[in-house]
């Protein structure tokens, strides 16, 4: 057998052939469901598909919203937006981007049945947005029902598409080829394999590869090989490895996925707050955040990450006290502490087992129960039997602001709440700021939710990891975005 | 290779299991996020008091192989041993009867086969939970179908062998015939085949574990201890090698111990 | 004979069609809610969802409009794709069926010579090796050996590629899906071989456990069959020993290899997601067991309604060669 794969092994080296120098290769965790812009809902795909599709906006250094196919915006009272089209932005069969194609591309997205009989996946992406309109060649207004003042930033989720392409080809023709107005065109999509794209203009790449790879240490493999120049999602625990060899580094950008143990506050223990804030002090998170993430997330005392808008960084910590724990618990009628459960996923399992072993030692005795992801999902949710103590649990925030994440895991009713919170004032704070339009205003109405939210200790706070990359040392123009895009304009290799 | 030597290997594993609380020397269930990942005794940065390292939680991987071959062996034991008794009875009959008893049992076995194994674990585990009995059905549902196949084809052939016709024509019952005279006639391969299955079915509850269908933390077991240290097979390799080792070792002992055990059920053995 | 199988098919693909039914429907779980799983949605988006998903009508009816569309060859859309299910699994196929016939093939050619010499050099050096072999094949878990390989030919060595099925730089026309058939088709010779070298170490992996279980069942069958009567009448007769083996031994040691051999290629159809996971091989077992996860109702039918085909084919394969082998045998 052995000798069998060296001969094979070596006839391929005889017929090894190089790549083409300008080619550069990702490995990525999962392959696009779709190549329909309008016609998803995960977020990996829309990562894949912003390669080849712009937006009207998109985030900028710093994460600030800065226009993209739009050359500019001005917003003429709280709910009319003008936006001007890029004179040179060009579809990729060489036609210009015109306001007939915005128009087009956001009727689909809003009118129900559009896509071959299905509404799109996306439409309540674009909350309140009423109408859209073509003031000129260049120029469209949206509509909004009400004000609402991220409409900017949530135009930053959608792909502007090219009318006359998909009245062309039609829904089915656009699930699998493409014409966009972003960096790269596709030549082929090899389904659950490869997308192959070709740099638009002069650059110094000539082909984009990018590799389906969901296991992590082929993942990593491939990047300790060369045979990508970037690897997403990259495990921290490859991170020695790849800083050991000197062909790779790592790269790696605030993430924007909070990361807590959702308390069930419907019923005994955790429906009692002292039994909650015990539960945050009985937890070392700090020696997790070391020795496990090595470092790499921040500590959270609350549900928004720091780059957030409305970020409260004077929030007070519940540091590590084991005492104040015990002190807690007694006075909330468990001298003897509590036997509680930790639900989780398969891939939860280690850090669900580590946050329940540093509990068991400050006297939140903890079980962990492992279940299939959907499974312990569905019993969580909103309307779910929630009959569970704990669940290992996050959300994501691509848009960086909180009414992606503050009011679905912690309004009253919220899609994500699955931790039963519920307090009047922080509804009425959050409804609030929702459509408040002074921005000095909504800052503070969410400063004051978050106060309260820390009070309550709903979930157990943990943390919000990084977002950290494999790279090879011959990538130059590449920086991780906390938006989780793979911004490549500038990339090069050599 | 001699049947008391490979008996005692299968003995030997199974005293570790009996005796597991008092030969492992930590619980292994005990973390210690300080020993994360420490190497074994050999290597530098090791402790003779973890004498094979620790695993991503800092526990003892020799404490948990020790608790561990409790509930491999359990299951690749107790899902072979039922899968392989039914088998082989369906075998028998399906091979004998044939006629409409085979339709049926081949029609049962086809269903089974053209269906993905997954869907009826997460089914099963969805409908009751997890468990251990629960894994030994989940595992065992479909492993009775290969020494069924295995059985019912060497039955067809056996059916007409001149012993058989022999014992028919002096008016010998189906029993008869197919507990005296088929069975050990066939019973070589279907011993081989179980003893390889073992393994496999402790890898397969490696797989379950993965998907979070398998045995609950902390519980060890081995196959599901390989599945989690897949990640560090770059980084510390011990991590998913001793546990491999051990399920490789365990398959040996079980498999030496068929062969020898083989040749008391084998008539025609002449070694 | 052919005839009365195929149409057994019907009874099986229906018993199948309705347990994975009743298995989908009471495992918990909305694939509307897991599309939106982790993101803010209103829900009103929810109930379009689930309406486009069919998932406003009670279960057994999307059972019943199921059976009736695939009667006519209709399997419906894709919940997450959201195209039609029969392209996404088509789109699957070719790379899957190229990774089960090489896998097979490599078992074969491994196992069958292996298992022969062994079964007549009892006791010898062969027989042990192949026992300690098929031993290690059989308890080495499949994700653990493919990594290994991977770390040693791809990151190590170099020698090979670590994941998909082709160098984009070598892809050949797309004419069957099949690349090694697109290749010999284009006579692109680059083509042929990058695609086997991107085949080499998913099919090693894939027809190891494989190739270790057919060693064993071939040595033992084969040590069982030279101990029978009919053996030691032909060698009494005279005839040469290497048609003893050829002709009388090994045409009938090749009866229950038959039997496993089938039973293994079926699984092998379902169970190399691992694999197909590891080398980022395009084929179905990924796709159907994420689509599982995912309770993509439609996607799982039409894929286990494969399975069951192609199982039963296979059989009717087996069972064939199992006549040809044994002309004894009139089922």
């Amino acid at each position: 057998m052995t000798t069998r794969l060296l001969a094979l092994g070596a006839a391929g080296v005889l017929l090894c052939f190089n790549a083409w120098a300008a080619d550069m290769a990702i490995g990525f965790t999962v392959d696009a469901v779709t190549l329909d812009p309008g016609n998803y809902r995960a977020r990996d795909t829309e990562t894949l598909l912003r390669l080849m599709y712009d937006g009207m906006t998109t985030h900028g250094p710093g994460m600030k919203v800065v226009p993209e196919l739009a050359s500019g915006w001005q917003q003429r009272d709280p709910v009319n937006y003008d936006f001007t089209l890029r004179k040179d932005a060009k579809w990729h069969d060489g036609s210009s981007v015109v306001a007939d194609d915005v128009v087009f591309t956001f009727t689909r997205l809003m009118t129900p049945g559009a896509i071959n009989g299905q509404t799109s996946p996306r439409k309540d992406l674009l909350g309140p947005l009423k109408s859209v309109q073509k003031l000129d060649e260049n120029t469209v207004r949206f509509v909004l029902d009400k004000p609402w003042p991220v409409f900017p930033t949530m135009l930053t989720f959608q792909e502007v598409i090219p009318k006359a392409f998909v009245e062309k080809v039609g829904a089915a023709g656009l699930a699998t080829q493409e014409d966009g107005s972003g960096p790269f065109r596709l030549l082929e999509w090899r389904r659950g394999e490869q997308l192959v794209m070709q740099r638009v203009g002069s650059s110094c790449i000539d082909h984009l590869i990018v590799k389906v790879l969901p296991e992590n240490a082929s993942r990593v493999a491939a990047l300790l090989a060369g045979d990508v120049d970037i690897v997403n999602e990259l495990p921290v625990d490859a991170i020695r490895q790849v800083e050991a060899n000197a062909n790779t580094k790592v790269v790696a950008v605030n993430g924007t996925r909070s990361f807590f143990v959702a308390l069930n506050n419907t019923k005994p223990p955790f429906s009692d707050a002292r039994v909650r804030q015990a539960a945050n002090y009985a937890l070392n998170k700090q020696v997790i955040i070391d020795r496990i993430l090595r470092g790499r997330a921040t500590a959270l005392n609350g549900v928004l990450s720091p780059d957030t808008f409305g970020f409260d960084a004077s929030l007070p910590a519940y540091g590590y006290d084991v005492a104040k724990a015990k002190a807690l618990l007694a006075a909330a009628g468990h001298p003897d502490g509590i036997d509680v459960t930790l639900d989780t996923d398969g891939a939860g399992k280690d850090m669900a087992e580590a946050i329940a072993t540093l509990l068991t030692q400050a006297g939140i005795r903890t079980k962990v129960a492992v279940g299939e992801a959907t499974q312990v999902r569905a019993r969580w949710l909103t309307k779910g039997a929630r009959e569970g103590d704990m669940w290992l649990s996050s959300w994501g925030n691509g848009s960086l602001d909180p009414i992606d994440i503050f009011d679905p895991t912690l309004h009253t009713g919220g899609r994500g709440n699955s931790s039963g919170y519920s307090n009047p004032e922080v509804d009425k704070l959050l409804d609030a700021a929702d459509t408040e339009t002074d921005q000095a205003k909504r800052l503070d109405e969410y400063k004051q939710a978050q106060v309260l939210v820390n009070r309550d200790a709903p979930w157990i706070f943990l943390w919000l990891p990084q977002d950290i990359y494999g790279v090879s040392a011959r990538l130059t123009g590449f920086a991780p975005s906390p938006d989780g895009r793979l911004n490549l304009r500038d990339a090069c290799v050599k | 290779m001699s049947f008391p030597f490979a008996m005692a290997g299968v003995v030997a594993f199974v005293l570790i299991a009996v005796f597991a609380p008092w030969l492992a020397p930590h619980d292994p269930a005990a973390a210690d996020l300080f020993r994360r990942l420490q190497p074994p005794f050999w290597l530098e940065g090791g402790d003779l008091s973890y004498p094979l390292g620790c695993d991503a939680l800092g526990r003892d991987i020799l404490s948990r192989l020790i608790f561990g071959a409790r509930v491999s062996i359990f299951i690749g034991i107790v899902v072979v041993a039922l899968a392989t008794l039914i088998g082989v009875l369906a075998g028998l009959a399906a091979g004998y009867f044939g006629s409409w008893v085979d339709t049926v049992i081949s029609g049962l076995v086809d269903i089974l086969l053209g269906f993905p194994y997954l869907i009826f674990a997460i089914g099963l585990m969805a409908m009751m939970g997890p468990g251990i009995g629960n894994i030994v059905l989940v595992l065992a549902y479909k492993e009775w179908v290969i020494p069924s196949r295995v059985v019912r084809g060497e039955t067809l052939a056996a059916r007409e062998m001149d012993y058989v016709e022999a014992a028919r024509s002096l008016g010998a019952s189906s029993i008869f015939i197919l507990l005296r005279e088929i069975l050990p006639n066939i019973i070589t391969p279907v011993i081989v085949v179980a003893t390889l299955r073992i393994a496999q079915v402790i890898i397969l509850e490696a797989s379950l574990s993965f998907l979070g269908l398998g045995v609950q933390p902390p519980t060890p077991s081995w196959g599901a201890m390989v599945a989690d240290g897949r990640s560090f097979m770059l980084d510390a390799w011990w991590v998913s090698t001793f546990p491999g080792l051990a399920i490789m070792l365990l398959v040996l002992a079980i498999n030496l111990a068929g062969q020898s055990l083989r040749h008391g059920f084998d008539p025609r053995s002449t070694t | 004979m052919i005839l009365r199988r195929l149409l057994h098919l019907i009874p099986v693909l229906l018993g199948v069609t309705v347990i994975t039914f009743l298995m989908m429907s009471a495992t918990p779980g909305d694939p509307a809610e897991i599309m939106l799983a982790g993101q803010n949605a209103s829900a009103e988006q929810v109930a379009s969802l689930r309406r486009d998903m069919g998932l406003d009508q009670p279960a057994a009816v999307r059972f019943v409009h199921f059976i009736g569309h695939a009667l006519e060859g209709d399997f419906g859309q894709s919940l997450f794709q959201r195209r039609p299910v029969a392209s996404v699994i088509g789109e699957r196929l070719p790379a899957t069926i190229e990774l089960s016939v090489a896998a097979l093939l490599i078992a074969l050619l491994v196992a069958v010579p292996l298992g022969v010499l062994a079964g007549v050099y009892r006791h010898g050096v062969v027989d042990r090796l192949a026992t300690i072999g098929s031993l290690l094949g059989v308890s080495m878990p499949g994700f653990w050996f493919g990594i290994l390989l991977l770390i040693l030919f791809a990151v190590r060595l170099r020698w090979l590629p670590v994941s998909g099925e082709i160098d984009f730089s070598a892809m050949p026309p797309r004419v069957t899906g099949f690349l090694l058939i697109d290749a010999m088709l284009a006579g692109r010779w680059r083509s042929f071989v990058d695609t086997l070298r991107h085949l080499v170490l998913p099919a090693i992996t894939l027809a190891l456990p494989m190739a270790a279980v057919l060693t064993a069942v071939v040595r033992a069958s084969m040590q069982d069959v030279l101990r029978r009567p009919f053996v030691s009448f032909a060698r009494a007769k005279g005839v040469p020993e290497w048609r003893v083996l050829v002709r009388h031994a090994l045409r009938n040691a090749m009866l229950p290899v038959v039997s496993v051999a089938a039973l293994e290629t079926g699984s092998l159809l379902g169970g190399n997601m691992i694999v197909e996971t590891v080398f980022g091989w395009p084929g179905l077992g990924r796709l159907v067991v994420e689509s599982i996860f995912q309770r993509n109702y439609p996607l799982v039918q039409a894929a286990v309604l494969l399975y069951a085909v192609t199982y039963v084919l296979i059989n009717l394969a087996a069972d064939l060669l199992y006549m040809a082998l044994n002309p004894r045998v009139r089922p």
